[in-house]
Order: C-alpha cells, then structure tokens, then sequence
C-alpha cells in the first residue's frame, strides 16, 4: 500500500478507535462525565473529559485497557478551596485523553491495579501533594527522602518571601532577633 | 543461600545518582531487585510556578544536558497551543534541524558508553569521535556543545544560510561512513554480542503493560514514535520527513541499541532532506505573544522516547501548573523486569540500556 494511503488508513482508524471509546465511556458513565474534543493545530486530536464521581476512574481505566491504551502520567494541582485536581494523561494509539477527576478528602482510588503505566505518577501525587491512592501495590516513597512530609508541594514557600521573613516559618528570622535583642 | 549487592548511588559505571539494593543466588543470578532514586531531585516542577514564561524557557533549557533542546521545544509548543500562535514553517523546520542533531548526538553517546562498559574501548573512541561531528556541528551553528538555546515562542532564535547549509551538508556526509561502519561494528563485535544478546531480555507483552517509549520500546518490537504516531511541528506537515523506522524484535540490549542506530540514521536523513528543501519566510513572529487563560498537553519525540508537557495558565505571566514527563519516567519500571533472573555483572549494562536521564526524571 502506497505511504499516503497507509498514513490515511492510520488515521482513519484510530478516528474510529477514538470515537468508539467515546461511545462506550458516555453509554457507561451517561451523565456522570463531561466530554470536549480537541484538535491541535497539525490535525492531532486530543479528548478532555472531567468525572463528576471520582469513583468513576476505574470504569476509565477499565476501558482503556481494552482498548490497549496506556497512561502516560498524571498531573495534580491544589485548588484554593483546598480540594486537589487530578489530571490522568492517557494514550489510547495516538491520541491523548485526558480524564480529570476531583477529591476533597486527600484520597483517590489507584488505576495501577488495572493499568501498571499509572504506577510512578500516583506515587508521585502521593509524595507531593499528600493525597493517597487508595489500592496502589507499591508504598515506598518514590523521589523524597523519609524525612520530608508528605504533600511538601502543598507548603511550599517561595524563596523570594522566605528571603522577606514574612513566611509562616520564620524561625530563622526570629533567632536573628532574639540574639541581636541579646547584644 | 543468596547474598545482598548493593552498587550506587555513585559508581564508576552508574552515569547518573542511583542505587540498587540487588539479592543474588549462589550463581550471581538477581532474585530480588529494588532500586532507589531521588537522590538529585531538584523540585524544579514546583520552581516553575514562581518563574515567568520566559525564565521557564531557560529553566527548561537546564533540566537535562542530552535533551536539553527537547524540553524547551515541547514547553514553547505548549504556550503557543494556548495562545493559539502558528509559527513559520521554516521556524519548524529549524526547530527540526536542531532536534534532530540532538538526537543523533545523544544516542551516539549512549552507545559510546554501552561500548565502555564492556571495556571495547577502541569502539569507544571511534563512537566518540563520530559524536565529535554533530558535537562541532553544535558548537559552530549554535555556538555550543550542549544547550543550543534554538526556541522562542513563536519560533526560533537562529537561522541558516546557504554557507552553514552547506556546512551542515559537509559535515554529515563525513559521518554518515563512520556511522554506518560503527553499527555493523555494534551488530557483529563479538564482546558486544556476548555481553548484549539476550540480556535484560523486555517483553513485548511486558513493554506494553509497562508503557515504555522510544528506543527502549522500539527495541521490543513496538513502534509508539510520537513523530509516528501524533505527529508534530514539520514531522506533521510534511509527513515524507517522519522516520522510517522498524521496531526490532530481539527485546534484549543490543536489540536497544541497533533501535538507537536505527535512530541516529534517520535523523542524519531528516536533515538532509530538510536542508535540501528549507522553507523560506520568517524565523519567528514578531509580535510578543499574551498567553491567556488555559489548559495544553503537547508532546515530542525526545532521544529516549515520549516526552510530554501539560501547562495550565490563567492569563498572568506565569504557569499554574507545569508537569513534563519525561521518557526514562516509564522506561526505570522496566528496569525490575529486565534485570530480574539476569547475572549481576549485567546490571549496570541494563541500566545504560534504558538510556536513563536521572536528571530529567527526579527533575
């Protein structure tokens, strides 16, 4: 087969792949997940869904994993109301899907038990922001030394206030004081 | 009765900061592995929200020396899908160049150093040496052996006259000999075929599972090239330019490294192909770009495999959130499998087959 005409094929069937796993997920989840296509700018399509339910990520990682897909990592970040966002990248033979998923109790439940290639990112949430996900095999710590927190990105304070003296932890600045009151 | 070794976090033949706590029956034979990291993470993930734009595009320049070029292309490409900015085509096509250049260099270092640690040190020489081409390349057209400070938003920094085409052309048409003869070297020196073939044996299956990329995976039988697959910048708008490459099946070191060869061939090819035809036009846009409100996940085809970045803006000047992946992220997970059931001599020559940049990973 001519190249044009496989690179045609190609796209052609991970279009229907794509469209497929849309279909089952929104038959599966009706109501409980919100989708959004995307198509960049040299023709890649990339899917953004949220799940209202964060329980819902197993039915997520169930499909995917039929349809051969992998995790590529996971994103989180803390929202000013305290709750935390987690973003799962997927790829499903090309095309990127992001599934998004909400948690107010510091606690999630791990896909790595259904798909393996989400192991390290959750363990990294895990270590970083402090919320735990529930049912991962491995309980290690994955970068950060035993002696720092948990959730270290949480509290982080940047050097330039830190500088300042006016971050919460300003125990430097207050032995500074202290001895120069002293003399 | 087996017997705990432990090699790292430093060791003359680790390249990077690791340790493995490995237990071994009586004939060296690795029963149990476990392996420890973070010993040069830097919390750059967390830097990068209290830097403007542009001093991330620094910043991510210094995240890793190999693909340095990488890490910035992928973050531009990031911000000018959020601020919706189609660069010039010969912006791409320059970013291109660059990259491809990288690629080349960095997997040719690799194999340099897989021949030093099974101590063929005449092929280590002649692999550096080939390296030095692309090193002078580097050094003559950007003005430096590692960080070629290529990437703008909205294009890119340098540009290429007929003379440094030209250059270019000369300076490939002497390596691509010397190449070539290196990887029938690789494919048939008798240390590396006793060292290499069918050591830190990876799957298919388990490859897949694991979700591993680049090279690694090519040299387990799967094609998951991101200029393939999703392609991108120039790899997307003139698809004759992607790479021809076929996966190899062997699922061992050397079928890893002839995937490495694989690549440094077709990245010679792409230039040339590209220099014979450069688009004409701007290097970049000249209006400074407002970056607004939103979110973008962009991906490349690094050295070592898939490397993606998301971004979250909320139109000030600087990121929410900034997460990159990078590809020895996936590929150290693969390490359990292929150094389990092996020798322990082997070991450092499986780490060095997953190519692994510590630095990118723990960044």
């Amino acid at each position: 087969m001519p190249r044009v005409q496989k690179k045609r094929k190609f796209y052609k069937d991970v279009f229907v792949n794509t469209s497929k796993f849309i279909k089952i997920l929104r038959e599966t989840l009706g109501e409980q997940c919100s989708i959004k296509e995307d198509k960049d700018s040299y023709g890649n399509h990339s899917i953004w869904m949220k799940l209202k339910v964060k329980e819902s990520i197993n039915v997520v990682a169930n499909s995917i994993k039929s349809f051969k897909g992998r995790c590529i990592v996971a994103t989180a970040y803390k929202n000013r109301d305290g709750s935390h966002t987690i973003i799962y990248h997927f790829d499903i033979n090309g095309t990127i899907l992001n599934v998004e998923i909400k948690t107010n109790d510091n606690m999630f439940f791990s896909i790595t038990p259904i798909i393996p290639s989400a192991n390290w990112a959750e363990r990294e949430i895990r270590e970083m922001y402090g919320v735990e996900p529930i049912g991962h095999p491995n309980t290690d710590r994955l970068f950060l030394d035993y002696s720092i927190a948990k959730g270290v990105l949480n509290e982080f304070i940047p050097l330039s206030k830190l500088q300042r003296g006016v971050s919460k932890t300003d125990i430097m600045w207050k032995k500074v004081e202290e001895d120069i009151n002293n003399g | 009765m087996g017997k705990t070794i432990k090699i790292g976090p430093f060791h003359p033949e680790l390249e990077e900061s690791v340790y493995f706590k490995l237990v071994a029956d009586k004939n060296s034979i690795v029963q149990e592995v476990e392996i420890v990291n973070g010993f040069i993470h830097r919390g750059m993930e967390s830097l990068v929200t209290n830097r403007n734009f542009m001093q991330n595009l620094i910043l991510t320049e210094r995240v890793c020396s190999l693909c340095s070029n990488n890490h910035p292309f992928t973050f531009v490409m990031a911000v000018e899908k959020i601020a919706n900015i189609k660069v010039p085509s010969r912006a791409e096509a320059l970013r291109v160049v660059a990259d491809e250049i990288k690629r080349a260099a960095s997997n040719l270092f690799n194999l340099a150093m897989l021949s030093h640690l099974t101590h063929s040190y005449e092929l280590m020489k002649d692999t550096l040496e080939t390296r030095e081409y692309l090193q002078d390349l580097k050094e003559t057209i950007w003005g430096n052996r590692m960080d070629m400070s290529v990437n703008l938003f909205t294009g890119v920094k340098y540009d290429l006259d007929a003379k440094k085409v030209v250059h270019i052309l000369e300076k490939l048409n002497l390596a691509i000999p010397k190449i070539k003869e290196l990887q029938k070297r690789f494919e048939n020196d008798e240390i590396i075929k006793q060292r290499c073939v069918g050591v830190g044996i990876l799957p298919t299956e388990k490859a897949l599972e694991i979700g591993v990329t680049g090279p690694v995976a090519r040299g387990s039988g799967i094609n998951n090239d991101v200029r393939v697959k999703a392609p991108y910048s120039l790899y997307a708008l003139r698809p004759e330019l992607q790479p021809r490459t076929k996966p190899r099946n062997g699922c061992d070191v050397l079928s890893r490294a002839m995937a490495r060869f694989d690549d440094i061939i077709e990245a010679v090819r792409i230039i040339k192909d590209l220099l014979s035809d450069l688009p004409r036009g701007k290097t970049y846009l000249e209006k400074r770009p407002h970056i607004p409100e939103g979110e973008a996940v962009v991906r490349t085809e690094a050295p070592r495999g898939e490397l993606i970045y998301y971004l979250k803006t909320d139109g000030s000047q600087k990121p929410i959130r900034m997460r990159w992946k990078v590809p020895t992220y996936t590929n150290w997970e693969a390490l359990k499998v292929m150094i389990l059931g092996d020798k322990v001599e082997n070991v450092t020559i499986i780490l060095n087959s997953i190519d692994p940049c510590i630095s990118c990973t723990e960044r």
